[in-house]
């Protein structure tokens, strides 16, 4: 490559420079524009740190994190992990992050289950349902998350009956108000963990289980039964157990005292709110993908796999759902990082999550503007991070088994 | 079933030598249930036993749901009334349609001053006029229209919305918006009307050389259109009064605009070979992809006063329009990456082999191509945009849904939800819903356009 290049240079020798022979040199054209980026972004940084640096001296404003081991002293509305007025901000960064987690995981959950239910529905062979679904879907992804997000909260949760008239669920398991919603929780006995144990027992061997039979099949072509044994050592092995350490299981049922339901797990009407709004939300979207999923397995494969005589119901386990899986699941991981993203709308219902107690209780309470903004970004970092190291991890996987 | 049986007559008819002349029977009717309305619900409502318990019960909710929808939203609805408790008065079960009608300029244009109004009208019937000749299929200078309207339309419509008292220099600047408009207008219509170009119209008459003579028209048109816009002052409207669908899409116009010139760029920097711009540009675009919108909006409203010089104030609308053109451009360069990304190494590799640089390979080949093919993730993601606008009310400003909500907060109206925020969603859901359909009808035309 070079050669030529040189040659043609010395033929034109008199007539170019050395200069501007320089100037059509990839090379020292990518140095120059680097360097100018670079200078540019140096001059930037310096301006902003100088100037930011005298802003906070002229108000008086300090910077560093040592306000992460003073008393934050306001009190919230919902936490997971112990908190009180007393404890410090960095108590307070735990409890957000802990809100925030709790929230997009079990919005992940629901979203999933129902997403998949609705891109399902979409293909159904009933054209009412697959109308009904087209038009949840598209209702749904059509309309912003943060006004169904207050829809959800002032135009249900807010107005459902005060304690006194509460809906009770279930017998009394389940209790909705105002207030929000009431679980009966279990109360584990001293003795509960042997019963743990033995579950997970039950479950490694279940898939030890699993294991020999596929390798059985695979060497035989005979597939052995073992759906038994599975229940034996996943249902009646841990009953047994329970039973015998003398069920040190009880329940906690929330009854009304005083002017609120106490007892069992609750959570308050924002919790609801997001969590109902964020589900729907990702559903219509996870709606979509699974219909694409679905629909970009070529029929010839299902055509195939019928031809071969399998039946129906294997087809689509053996066939169609493992190739839909591959497109279906880097756009739904997508997907549950948004769940994580969207939760932080939490804010404007007072659900308290990282953005609400963070950026802004403690924003105004501590007034590190640079510091907390700068946390809370960083903690969505390391969640996106993570969420796509993992899907760099699973495209590999599903690239070699394509060869 | 028709056609084999007509083909077996023919055979026939030829074996037997024309003894008969032939005459083709009368197709057999279709066996019965197989076309119709009442064949179609077999299949498709009642096709199993299951099915059909589905469908009933679903037809059940649906008539239900419908039912209580109209009798609360249409047979039992206030239309008329002053304030919430005369609304209960008056049919306490049926919806408060008076409300959202009586704060329906507000929902539209938020606290703009009433008399002023006409401004926001006439900016945003100039923009429309400025798209329509984006839309039709007859006119051919579709580019230059485009790059005016994103360039100087908001220089044009920056004074027109906010007015005040500007210099020479803004006056000549914000001219420029007029008359590149007029310069559409006119062009559309002699495409329309005469089917040639303003440009080639010109050239024909008077001989000139094209662009020469096309730009001293136009400076023509500009000096103009200067004389008579440095006559025109408006009173200021303060960017506090600003609200409403306004808002809305004044955020989501700008956001998009500035998106995509910097999503391009962004977008180049991280397929660029120099490492050091290449880690500035996925730098960028990774932080503020990985992070919500509404932490780059406090960010906004709580940093960037710390980094600015004293003196210096950006109202709370600016700031958030920092925001989300930050936020949109990280989105957009990734939409751009993988319309580079769907470009085939050959035609890198064309280019090259034809002596092409960087700039002009990027220029000239690759970009149209992938513009081309982004088009409807453009529009999806200006969907996502223009949602994503709603984020503003959060930090105080009132857009469409800050409005809403301030109405349903509003001493007459307090406590009424369900018909202000249904008005605001279904401004959103027709505004989205069109786009959507549209984005889907360019992606099927584009797409068969490339095989």
């Amino acid at each position: 490559m070079n050669t030529p290049v040189s040659a043609g240079n010395t033929a034109h020798g008199p007539e170019r420079s050395r200069l501007s022979r320089m100037a059509s040199d990839p090379k020292i054209r990518g140095l120059v524009a680097q360097a100018i980026v670079g200078i540019l972004i140096v001059l930037a940084g310096y301006y902003l740190v100088t100037q930011t640096i005298y802003n906070m001296e002229k108000r008086g404003l300090t910077a560093g994190f040592d306000f992460l081991s003073t008393t934050a002293g306001f009190s919230i509305g919902f936490f997971l992990i112990d908190y009180e007025p007393t404890d410090t901000f960095g108590r307070v960064f735990l409890v957000g992050v802990v809100n925030t987690l709790f929230v997009s995981i079990i919005a992940i959950i629901f979203a999933t289950i129902f997403g998949f239910i609705m891109g399902v529905a979409r293909l159904s062979h009933n054209w009412l349902i697959a109308r009904i679904a087209a038009v949840y879907v598209e209702v749904i992804r059509n309309t912003p998350l943060l006004l169904q997000i207050f829809v959800w909260y002032l135009g249900v949760f807010t107005l459902l009956p005060p304690p006194k008239q509460s809906f009770e669920l279930v017998f009394g398991v389940f209790v909705l108000n105002n207030r929000g919603f009431y679980s009966t929780a279990p109360v584990t006995g001293e003795l509960f963990w042997i019963t743990g144990i033995a579950i997970i027992a039950g479950l490694a061997l279940t898939v030890m289980f699993r294991r020999s039979a596929k390798a059985q099949q695979e060497a035989t072509g005979e597939a052995p039964k073992w759906a038994w044994k599975a229940l034996l050592v996943l249902v009646a092995a841990p009953l047994a157990v329970f039973v015998l350490t003398g069920a040190p299981l009880s329940w906690e049922i929330p009854t009304l005292k005083g002017f609120n339901y106490q007892g069992g797990w609750a959570v308050p009407p924002p919790f609801l709110a997001l969590l109902i709004a964020l589900t729907a939300y990702t559903s219509a979207f996870i709606a979509e993908i699974v219909r694409a999923g679905i629909q970009s397995v070529g029929k010839g494969q299902t055509e195939a796999a019928l031809s071969l005589g399998l039946p129906r119901r294997r087809v689509l386990k053996l066939v169609v759902i493992p190739q839909a899986m591959r497109a279906i699941i880097p756009p739904l991981i997508s997907q549950y990082l948004n769940i994580v993203k969207n939760s932080s709308l939490a804010v404007a219902i007072a659900y308290p999550d990282l953005v609400g107690l963070w950026m802004q209780t403690s924003l105004n309470q501590a007034g590190r503007a640079i510091e907390i903004v700068a946390t809370t970004m960083l903690f969505y970092m390391t969640v996106s991070l993570s969420i796509s190291a993992l899907l760099n991890i699973y495209n590999k996987r599903v690239q070699l088994q394509e060869r | 079933m028709s056609d084999t049986h007509s083909e077996t007559d023919l055979a026939k008819a030829g074996a037997t030598q024309d003894a008969e002349p032939f005459n083709p029977k009368a197709a057999r009717p279709p066996p019965g249930l197989s076309v119709g309305p009442l064949a179609w619900m077999k299949q498709n409502l009642f096709a199993t036993w299951l099915d059909t318990v589905i469908t009933i019960i679903c037809a059940v909710i649906i008539f239900m749901l419908a039912r209580h929808l109209i009798t609360w939203g249409i047979v039992d609805s206030v239309w008329d009334a002053a304030n919430r408790r005369e609304c209960m008065n008056k049919s306490p079960e049926g919806a408060c349609w008076a409300g959202p009608r009586l704060w329906f300029h507000q929902f539209i244009y938020g606290l703009y001053n009433v008399d002023e109004r006409w401004r926001v009208n006439i900016g945003f019937f100039v923009l429309v006029a400025w798209m329509v000749p984006l839309f039709l299929s007859r006119i051919t200078v579709k580019l230059p229209t485009a790059i005016g309207l994103v360039m100087t339309y908001p220089l044009f419509a920056s004074y027109l919305f906010y007015g005040g008292e500007k210099g020479i220099a803004w006056t000549i600047i914000s001219a420029l918006g007029i008359a590149c408009f007029i310069w559409a207008m006119i062009n559309a219509l002699m495409e329309v009307f005469a089917s040639k170009p303003l440009g080639k119209l010109l050239e024909d008459r008077f001989g000139m050389v094209t662009v020469k003579s096309r730009a001293i028209v136009f400076l023509a048109l500009w000096a103009a259109a200067t004389v008579v816009w440095s006559g025109v002052e408006f009173e200021v409207v303060r960017t506090v009064r600003w609200g409403g669908l306004f808002v809305t899409l004044v955020v989501a116009g700008i956001g998009i605009t500035f998106a995509l010139p910097s999503g391009i760029i962004l977008a180049l920097g991280r397929r660029s070979q120099l490492p050091l711009i290449r880690i500035v540009c996925v730098c960028f675009i990774e932080v503020f992809r990985s992070v919500p919108l509404i932490t780059v909006l406090f960010m906004a409203t709580t940093m960037v006063p710390l980094f600015l010089p004293e003196g210096v104030t950006f109202d709370k609308l600016l700031r958030a329009i920092i925001a989300v053109c930050l936020f949109a451009a990280a989105y957009m360069a990734e939409v751009v990456r993988g319309g580079l990304q769907s470009i085939p190494r050959g035609q890198y590799e064309a280019a090259a082999a034809m002596g092409l640089g960087y700039w002009r390979t990027t220029g000239l080949i690759i970009m149209p191509q992938a513009l081309k093919l982004m088009i409807p993730n453009i529009l999806s993601n200006f969907i996502g945009l223009f949602k994503d606008t709603t984020l503003v009310a959060i930090i105080g400003l009132f857009d469409l849904l800050g409005m809403v909500q301030a109405m349903s907060e509003a001493t007459d109206w307090i406590g009424l939800v369900d018909e202000p925020y249904l008005f605001a969603a279904a401004v959103y859901f027709v505004g989205c819903f069109a786009m959507s359909r549209y984005a889907r009808h360019l992606e099927n035309k584009l797409s068969t356009e490339h095989r």
